[in-house]
């Protein structure tokens, strides 16, 4: 099954996906076809007017333009997924490398799609690993 | 994902003895034709994805729990990524705050390998006001 992976450039989530069996989708993949495919010069940090619109699919266009440039990556993801597994407070995924606000816009698209979803919350000590590392095992076992 | 070109990244987790250079002689070891470069955090590996993903599976069998993987967008030694030269390394944070995770997860395996299952921890209980005030008396 295609999981989406949230924090979607998680290194984390990606190797547990595939080590259980699944497809993780995650942002590398989408940002290594505009570097394969497209004359961008840097994605995703420039993007094409085809991104810009795909983006306000997913926001409005008051949201501001990292929000919708960063939906224009997961968005499409979001739809292709079969379930979705969200690390919740990942210190990474807020501040100046992450943004909140797209944070709960992924939760809410997700949320909406009613795919199979698992929450989890950032493991700070060795006790919540092995409990984060057997729930997922079990939930993407499950998904089989 | 792209069937032609994959450029994949190994971490090795903090917990485990095995060192970048030792991994990257293994990975050549193997003999297939693909690209590796060797990293401060394990190796970068470039090469078609049936190709790559033997590589991995290779990887799995010799350090199920220590060596870590996923894709990257940008292939090695990419001028716009590489640190040689003089390029931006945006996702370097990141990396570095997860490298300090694949320690706890490691473990996480381990102990799920040999059976541990998921114990669903207790919710944290609201502060009684009597103790709270004993901590605000406390000089």
């Amino acid at each position: 099954m295609k999981i989406f992976i949230d924090p979607p450039n998680s290194l984390v989530l990606f190797d547990l996906v595939e080590r259980f069996g699944h497809e993780p989708l995650s942002t590398m993949a989408a940002i290594q076809e505009r570097v394969d495919n497209l004359e961008v010069d840097m994605p995703p940090m420039n993007v094409t007017l085809d991104d810009v619109v795909k983006g306000l699919k997913y926001a409005g266009i008051e949201v501001p333009s990292g929000v919708r440039g960063r939906l224009a990556l997961w968005g499409p993801l979001i739809e292709e997924a079969d379930a979705a597994i969200v690390m919740e407070d990942c210190p990474y995924s807020f501040g100046c490398v992450g943004c909140e606000r797209s944070n709960l816009m992924v939760k809410y698209l997700i949320h909406r799609r009613g795919i199979p979803t698992l929450m989890v919350k950032y493991p700070e000590t060795d006790e919540e690993a092995v409990n984060f590392v057997a729930q997922a095992k079990e939930w993407m076992e499950g998904l089989k | 994902m792209s069937e032609e070109r994959e450029t994949r990244l190994y971490m090795i987790s903090p917990r485990s003895m095995l060192t970048p250079d030792q991994l990257v002689r293994m990975v050549h070891a193997f003999g297939d034709k693909a690209l590796v470069k060797e990293t401060c955090y394990g190796c970068l590996v470039e090469a078609p994805r049936s190709e790559n993903l033997a590589i991995l599976a290779k990887v799995r069998e010799e350090y199920p729990n220590e060596v870590f993987s996923k894709i990257r967008a940008y292939r090695c030694s990419d001028p716009r990524r590489c640190r040689a030269q003089h390029g931006t390394r945006p996702g370097f944070a990141q990396l570095e705050e997860e490298w300090a995770l694949l320690a706890k997860i490691q473990y996480g395996l381990d102990q799920v390998e040999k059976g541990a299952k998921y114990k669903p921890l207790d919710d944290k209980k609201r502060l009684d006001v009597n103790a709270f005030k004993k901590i605000c008396e406390v000089q």
